[in-house]
């Protein structure tokens, strides 16, 4: 993986004009400048000359949510999202990381037996911790718990996890694959909070005649990891995915998170490519990725059935991972006009909800205002249905609009196919 | 060195929430777009225009230097602590009030443009100062440099309509300037102008009254491409003498920049001389019929081609032939200097021809582009900033410029204000007699010379 100081001419090149104030989300919330590309480019380049800088050059970083809407309005092209992420593995590989973040990210990431036994436990034992809300399915802490929060609005966790499920450890593999040999990766968020994602991404590709396979011994994609700066984690569940999927031999390999599919397609050259003997198995593996919208729309043309659109008002936010670095915005409109709901749009449908970068855990407040005005624009569209293409958004969604008491639901995409 | 009471005075002024001596702040307000670097000693970020009073009452009782900034997007320095200080950041200043009925807005220093004029819009008003960093900068940071944009040669600049500033002193009195909801009003001295374009030196402005116009209904659009860049700038001309109406833009790209942009996003403008962008606006009648006159004027005038936008969508689309000029010349030269001339409208071909003629004499590649409507001339030097050879025969293009505008009767800055990066020249344009006059308002403004020190007048004339 690069070095920090591989990125000094990138760094460079910012000429300060400040553009990326007008669309950093972070800053519209904040207003200091320390809350943009331009102040955060300029701390990191003191740092690289090894200026004195404390604790506050570390909040700054970590308070970006690696929308990369900076990096799309940027006259020179900096990609700041990954100079921030490398900024932070830099700072982690010096400093070190504390201890408990660390645990938290190795038993999510690697579940060993005796993790997944105790997040079972703490499932059963929910009540004490949360309460349930009447609208949405989903539990709202009670009080302050370790990574999740006081006041958060959390998805019922799946129960058994859904890469658990009986009948999706038979789809490990498929006698017949169907019009093309197509695996599904199912990242964390659909396997531990929101299965039924998944469960309607083997629904709808079946619908249209691709029978796909959901590997077992698939991991997380990686990113969370590498957002708090541990790319040594990063690498390990990386190659370990790799490994997985290889043996298989699929045309495609379809993910129904933006996140996953960003990190699948992108990330995974910025960290491994230069591992030794890799680089061509990167390459192949990367080619292969597709986003669920993007494959049944460019790949299989999906059409739904003829409707009235009775069944309500559907409006789409944009993931930043699938908008900005993936180049998708098209294909989920698309099936969108395919599904029996009437589309309308939202205002600013592109900016970010907040929760990437790990913005969410690192400051839960930050993360919510953002979100807020996400909320406002939901609730202006008058749409009874939010739908979007990544479990990430959809979570932070669910607890943006509970706490404005917007009542519409947060689908995925495919959930109304 | 701020001393420790002084720290505590200014904590208790902002409440520790609004002040900050940390390096990592100190760092993020120690530059802006001219790239240069000048760290202050402590940042505020006041609420209100009562709290900005008593922070420059003590930063005057103390002699210690304040700078106000808006966005940080100024090419001059205006906003940079030279010599550490206060910044005083408007950031927080953002509030919005729209009086419809009296076509009147109110906005808080600190407002970013883009929101007070998409407000405006919301209630069918018009803000039209358009400076490029609309999204970014400041209705503080327009005010204090009169910003200006392509609208200006149909709309005129920010000075055109800003009715009454709200403004702290350097000595900390808090004053307002006109009655703000008048359009009109001729008692005592035009202080709202000698405040508009001081580049933060008279005053800190807090709150602007400004004029609002009936949003346009509709807009029309052209480009046209010439074999010379001479044919393009008479057709400029003659569209302002000859078309019966003023093109809401009226802008002017040469050859250098079209090669770049072509290269950059192949836009098919390669072996182009020069391009001219004509936007009319207004009702919806008149603007088919100004924008039929304007086609006729660049065929008559022997234009090679002429697009005329038929939707939106083609607009946009040739509109982003101007947004591409600027990251397209970065792969140019990697330091541009980017001076912003203005002479009168009919001299236009006669400084660009000069510039040619200095490109030649220098031996560095300039590209020209510009609100040719108005005379308002971007000149783009372009270096390699690696090159100290090059960098100083850039400089030295800088002053014959300057030179030759001051020639043809033109201004050495239409739209980016003097600040520290053009103090070396401004005795260049304005007599000993007027400069002095300048430094008298000065002293009597701000006697300890607190607020922006060393900004526009180089250091000796302020005497004290």
């Amino acid at each position: 993986m690069k070095e920090l100081k591989d990125y000094r001419e990138e760094i460079e090149r910012c000429v300060r004009c400040g553009t990326c104030r007008s669309v950093c989300p972070t800053l519209d919330t904040v207003r200091r400048e320390s809350h943009c590309a331009r102040g955060r480019l300029t701390m990191i380049e003191a740092y690289l000359n090894g200026e004195e800088l404390g604790e506050r050059y570390l909040k700054y970083i970590k308070e970006c949510t690696l929308c990369g809407a900076c990096y799309t309005s940027c006259p020179n092209e900096i990609n700041t999202p990954e100079i921030i992420l490398s900024a932070r593995a830099e700072y982690v590989k010096k400093k070190g990381m504390p201890a408990f973040t660390s645990f938290t990210l190795k038993s999510l990431l690697e579940p060993a037996p005796l993790t997944k036994l105790a997040l079972k436990v703490a499932a059963k034992l929910k009540s004490l911790f949360f309460k349930s809300t009447p609208f949405e399915s989903g539990l709202v802490s009670r009080f302050s718990l370790p990574v999740v929060g006081e006041g958060r609005l959390v998805p019922e966790p799946a129960d058994p996890f859904f890469l658990d499920r009986a009948h999706i450890r038979r789809l490990a593999t498929r006698e017949d694959y169907g019009r093309m040999k197509v695996g599904f990766f199912v990242g964390c968020g659909v396997n531990y909070l929101l299965p039924s994602i998944g469960e309607h991404t083997i629904r709808v590709l079946e619908k249209a005649g691709i029978n796909v396979a959901v590997p077992q011994g698939q991991v997380c994609c990686g990113i969370p990891a590498l957002s708090m700066g541990d790319s040594e984690t990063a690498k390990r569940v990386m190659m370990k995915n790799i490994e997985v999927f290889e043996q298989y031999g699929f045309d495609r390999i379809v993910t129904s998170c933006a996140t996953c599919g960003h990190t699948l397609k992108d990330i995974f050259k910025v960290v491994l490519s230069d591992e030794q003997g890799m680089k061509e198995r990167v390459e192949a593996f990367t080619s292969k990725i597709m986003d669920i919208t993007e494959f049944l729309v460019d790949e299989l043309d999906y059409r739904g059935e003829k409707t009235d659109k009775r069944a309500g008002v559907v409006t789409y936010h944009d993931p930043c991972h699938l908008r900005r670095f993936q180049g998708i915005s098209e294909q989920p409109r698309k099936l969108l006009e395919e599904s029996p709901y009437e589309f309308r749009g939202m205002k600013n449908p592109c900016r970010c909800c907040g929760l990437g970068g790990g913005v969410s855990f690192t400051n839960y407040e930050l993360s919510m205002k953002i979100a807020g005005r996400k909320a406002e624009n939901i609730k202006k569209s008058g749409a009874d249905v939010v739908a979007t293409a990544c479990p990430g958004c959809i979570v932070q969604l669910k607890d943006a609009l509970y706490h404005h008491d917007v009542k519409a639901r947060v689908v995925h995409v495919v959930e109304l196919l | 060195m701020l001393s420790e009471p002084v720290k505590r005075e200014l904590t208790r002024i902002v409440a520790p929430e609004n002040i900050s001596f940390q390096p990592e702040d100190l760092l993020c307000y120690s530059y802006d777009a001219t790239g240069r670097r000048y760290l202050p000693e402590c940042v505020l970020f006041p609420h209100t225009a009562e709290e900005v009073s008593l922070i420059l009452k003590m930063a005057n009782a103390e002699g210690i230097p304040v700078v106000p900034r808006g966005a940080g997007t100024g090419f001059t320095g205006g906003s940079l602590p030279l010599r550490g200080g206060i910044v005083l950041s408007t950031e927080r200043m953002t509030t919005i009030e729209i009086d419809a009925d009296n076509m009147v807005g109110v906005a808080g220093a600190g407002t970013v443009t883009w929101d007070f004029a998409q407000k405006a819009e919301s209630v069918g008003l018009f803000y039209p100062p358009d400076p490029t960093s609309l999204k970014v900068s400041t209705i503080g940071g327009n005010i204090a440099e009169c910003a200006g944009g392509p609208r200006g040669l149909k709309y005129g600049v920010t000075k055109d309509y800003v009715l009454a500033v709200e403004v702290v002193l350097p000595t900390g009195e808090l004053i307002k300037t006109a009655p703000g909801k008048t359009f009109k009003g001729v008692v005592g001295y035009n202080l709202t102008g000698l405040i508009t374009g001081s580049e933060g030196t008279l005053g800190v402005v807090t709150r602007a009254w400004l004029k609002l116009l009936p949003l346009p209904e509709e807009k029309r659009l052209l480009v046209a491409t010439f074999d010379t860049l001479e044919r393009a700038g008479k057709t400029v001309i003659e569209i302002i003498k000859a078309g019966g109406f003023l093109p809401s833009a009226l802008e002017l790209i040469d050859g250098v920049c079209l090669k770049a942009v072509d290269e950059y996003a192949k836009m098919g403008l390669g072996g182009v001389g020069a391009a001219i962008i004509v936007e009319v606006d207004g009702r919806r009648e008149v603007v088919d019929i100004d924008m039929e006159e304007a086609r006729d004027i660049c065929h008559r005038m022997g234009a090679s081609s002429v697009d005329v936008a038929k939707d939106e969508k083609r607009m946009k689309e040739l509109w982003s032939l101007r947004r591409a000029i600027s990251p397209a010349l970065k792969r140019v030269g990697s330091l541009k200097l980017n001076e912003d001339v203005v002479v009168p409208r009919t001299e236009i071909v006669e400084l660009i021809r000069g510039v040619e003629g200095i490109s030649r004499k220098r031996d560095v590649t300039i590209a020209s582009f510009g609100h040719a409507g108005d005379g308002n001339i971007h000149v783009n030097i372009m270096v390699n900033k690696d090159d100290p050879e090059e960098v100083e025969r850039g400089e030295a293009s800088v002053g014959d410029l300057f030179e030759l505008t001051l020639r043809l009767g033109g201004t050495i800055s239409g739209e980016h204000g003097v600040g520290i990066t053009k103090s070396d020249y401004i005795g260049m344009e304005l007599n000993r007699d007027t400069l002095e006059l300048m430094m008298r308002l000065k002293r009597a403004f701000d006697p300890n010379n607190i607020l922006n020190p060393g900004k526009i007048f180089k250091e000796e004339g302020v005497g004290v």
